[in-house]
């Protein structure tokens, strides 16, 4: 897409990156996370970012280095034209089905939840409609429909966080380590693809008013959302203990629904219910509308917004294969994240050896 | 006809707009209040009663058709939590919905068999069933309680178990019990977990045992509902095994670090006159914990508590508030009547259930890295029953209320 104006400035960036990694604090990524390292389950994202932050620095780095260049464009400058489209395809294949597993998560977490009666297909529908048709409209849209949003959503994490806090004890944090550093460390990094947008985020390097403002909007947003990850982490320790916590698939939910305030609001999970919804919406429209840009990017398509009712009704007959749930997150999201996970580790530093490669007989 | 095919887009709208699968109609709604789980004679199989209230009775909008009546039970058999209500549907012709449930009963005889554990296995996976609500277990069968159980004063029965709750709360003598914290416990298989007792049979006993040395059913009320909430019953390993005195319970919730502590309401010996009591408001601070584990050899657990009193009757009519030497007195008596009743439920636990009901196994975590060593150390079976509890008991306060010094009665009755 040819963006004259580039209207998107830094605030616009720091919360697309929010809402994108930020918010998994509140989907099915903790049950994950919980159901080997136990109480240690805060530690375990901390180990993700760590390990993520030398590939993703060097990504920054030669990005900065090469002004007029995003993601795709800048792997084939680097790579050449078979090699780019190869790793770019594993790119968005990885980006892809991590998106499709994630969709059914929150699907079924919005159709055991909330709506019990309607059919999974029928609020599949309904939900995957409303993303194509907003990200049909565009970053722009996307960009200005997220910061006007966003102070809902922030009332609803504070509010949640105040409640949680109530109930939370906050010895249960100890022993420190949960099921011990090697569970820590093992799950951190062969489950840090579960942040890989951040990654894909950088197809929009080019799209910002100036390159700064994408390079200061992704440290912030990134900082913001570690921060806000491992805080509603531990609070869902604080709140549940080891032993139940890996027991619970709708920790978010489930830590509103135990607390109540007072008599008179004794039910008021579903309080927090509206900011969740909206933010699982942008969060999807996000993501949708980056993997049909690095898919347009790789194969040249200039008005790629064409592909995404296509690539969101795969993605929706995709995730709709395994059977249940459990499966769908236990089995199938572990191990593809397994799989994706050095795919995302090793790429950046394949594409700086081979800049430096290139630049040996300049200097 | 560009207008048209607006129009006609307009319209499907409306189709999207009422495809509510999950609409609830208010009306066809019928409200349980409280669950009652009881035993039956074949295995893994149980009564389960629901209350019904009827939200008509008692607002303040409906005005002419409160004839009928507050609220409608219905008991049915099942093995879990949701065939049972759609057992319970086929005789009362609204939907059930647990949304609302404030209380699950559980018989006693039920609370201590081992099929307990597999029916309270359900609830979380209920999604109707909110785990906030508070667990009881009854002396009589979970069926009986509910029905005998009529409020004369409260008719609405969402508001009556909330307010009863709330006033044996406040006083002490039950334990603030959600669902949530019976599987955090359990789980945790470190510590015992604490239930509200309640009873709606009497059987007073003679004895009058200061006003909380109780169970439920034992206190001798005239007139009134029969129900009796007080003390609580003991688990551990998610099976009952004892219960304890409304007096016993207020103890264990001091040296509890995790559950709120509110004013609660006691009375105690009075030191210069002992046929006599003191009653007072006891304001109790969070208690200290601090465990010194030693790897072999006796652990060593220190508590702090620091209680504030608000003395506001004297029958005896000594004089505590102006002579300091009786006040000494006082301060010390209250101190060590404190003390020794703190110190027997301590080694009731240390010798009687070789577990603890404080919660104390929070203390203990931080001296271990992984949950491995944690649990290999076994803070239940070894740690705690072969350890050294010192407790250290502190009255910081002692106001008199709002007179200023008892009337001499040798005086009046001159």
């Amino acid at each position: 897409m040819q963006l004259t104006k580039k209207p998107l400035r830094i605030r616009e960036m720091v919360v697309i990156v929010f809402m994108v990694i930020g918010l998994k604090g509140g989907d099915t990524t903790p049950a994950l996370f919980a159901d080997h390292a136990q109480n240690a389950i805060w530690l375990v994202p901390v180990v993700s970012f760590l390990c993520l932050l030398p590939p993703f620095l060097i990504l920054m780095y030669l990005l900065k280095k090469h002004e007029k260049y995003n993601l795709v464009e800048l792997i084939f400058h680097l790579l050449g034209k078979k090699l780019g489209t190869v790793l770019s395809l594993l790119l968005f294949i990885g980006g892809f089905v991590s998106m499709s597993v994630d969709m059914r998560n929150v699907m079924e977490e919005l159709n055991y939840l909330y709506f019990p009666e309607s059919p999974t297909i029928m609020i599949y529908a309904i939900f995957l409609g409303i993303c194509i048709i907003i990200a049909n409209k565009g970053l722009e849209t996307i960009g200005s429909l997220t910061w006007a949003l966003i102070p809902i959503i922030i009332l609803t994490i504070l509010a949640v966080m105040t409640v949680d806090l109530r109930d939370a004890v906050w010895q249960r944090i100890f022993p420190i380590l949960g099921d011990g550093p090697k569970t820590i460390l093992v799950d951190g990094i062969s489950k840090s693809s579960a942040f890989l947008e951040i990654f894909l985020l950088t197809i929009a390097y080019q799209a910002f008013h100036q390159t700064k403002d994408f390079r200061i909007g992704i440290y912030t947003g990134g900082i913001l959302s570690c921060i806000l990850i491992v805080t509603f982490y531990a609070i869902y320790a604080m709140v549940f203990d080891y032993n139940t916590i890996n027991n619970i698939a709708f920790l978010y939910q489930e830590s509103t629904e135990i607390v109540s305030l007072g008599h008179f609001f004794t039910n008021i999970s579903t309080f927090f219910m509206i900011g969740w919804l909206f933010s699982t919406f942008l969060r999807f429209i996000i993501f949708l509308y980056i993997l049909c840009w690095i898919f347009g990017a790789i194969f040249e398509i200039k008005r790629f917004e064409g592909l995404i009712l296509p690539v969101g009704i795969v993605s929706m007959i995709l995730s709709l294969i395994p059977p249940s749930f459990s499966i769908n997150e236990l089995v199938i999201r572990e191990t593809s994240l397994q799989i994706i996970t050095p795919l995302f580790l090793i790429f950046p530093f394949l594409l700086w050896g081979t800049d430096r490669w290139k630049n040996r007989g300049k200097t | 006809m560009r207008r048209l095919i607006l129009i006609l887009l307009f319209l499907q709208i409306a189709l999207i707009l009422t495809g509510c699968f999950d609409r609830k109609e208010l009306e066809e709604q019928a409200y349980v209040i409280s669950i009652g789980v009881d035993k039956t004679e074949r295995d893994n199989i149980f009564r389960f009663t629901f209350e019904i209230a009827n939200p008509e009775v008692g607002s303040s909008v409906s005005n002419v058709s409160t004839k009928e009546p507050a609220q409608e039970v219905v008991s049915v058999l099942g093995t879990d939590f949701l065939s049972a209500t759609s057992t319970a549907n086929t005789s009362v012709a609204k939907e059930i919905t647990l949304d609302q449930v404030r209380v699950v009963i559980f018989s006693e005889k039920l609370a201590r068999s081992k099929e307990f554990i597999h029916v309270i296995q359900s609830a979380p996976s209920t999604v109707d069933l909110k785990l906030n609500a508070q667990m009881v277990i009854s002396k009589e069968k979970a069926e009986d309680f509910i029905r005998h159980n009529k409020p004369r004063l409260e008719s609405r029965p969402h508001k009556y178990f909330q307010y009863m709750l709330d006033r044996a709360r406040e006083t002490g003598v039950i334990p603030d019990a959600p669902l949530v914290r019976f599987f955090q416990i359990t789980e945790g298989d470190a510590d015992l977990f604490i239930a509200p007792f309640a009873s709606t049979a009497r059987e007073p006993t003679d004895k009058y045992g200061a006003e909380d040395n109780y169970k439920a059913g034992e206190i001798d009320i005239n007139g009134g509902n029969p129900t009796q909430f007080i003390g609580s019953a003991v688990f551990k390993e998610g099976q009952m095994i004892d219960t304890l005195t409304g007096e016993e319970t207020r103890y264990t919730l001091m040296l509890d670090t995790t559950l709120p502590q509110q004013d609660i309401l006691a009375t105690y010996k009075d030191p210069l006159r002992p046929d006599f009591e003191i009653s007072a408001k006891v304001q109790i601070d969070k208690a200290k914990v601090s465990i010194d584990y030693k790897k072999r050899g006796r652990s060593v657990i220190d508590v702090h508590v620091n209680a504030h009193l608000n003395v506001f009757a004297i029958p005896s009519t000594e004089d505590y508030m102006l002579d300091p030497r009786k006040r000494r007195i006082l301060y010390a008596s209250i101190e060590k009547q404190m003390y020794n009743k703190t110190t027997e439920m301590v080694k009731k636990s240390q010798e009687k259930y070789k577990a603890e009901p404080f919660y104390w196994s929070l203390h203990i975590r931080k001296e271990f890295l992984t949950i491995k060593d944690y649990e290999k150390a076994d803070w239940s079976n070894k740690i705690f029953p072969n350890a050294d509890v010192h407790l250290h008991i502190d009255v910081k306060s002692i106001e008199f209320g709002k007179t200023l010094r008892q009337s001499n009665i040798g005086k009046v009755r001159d």
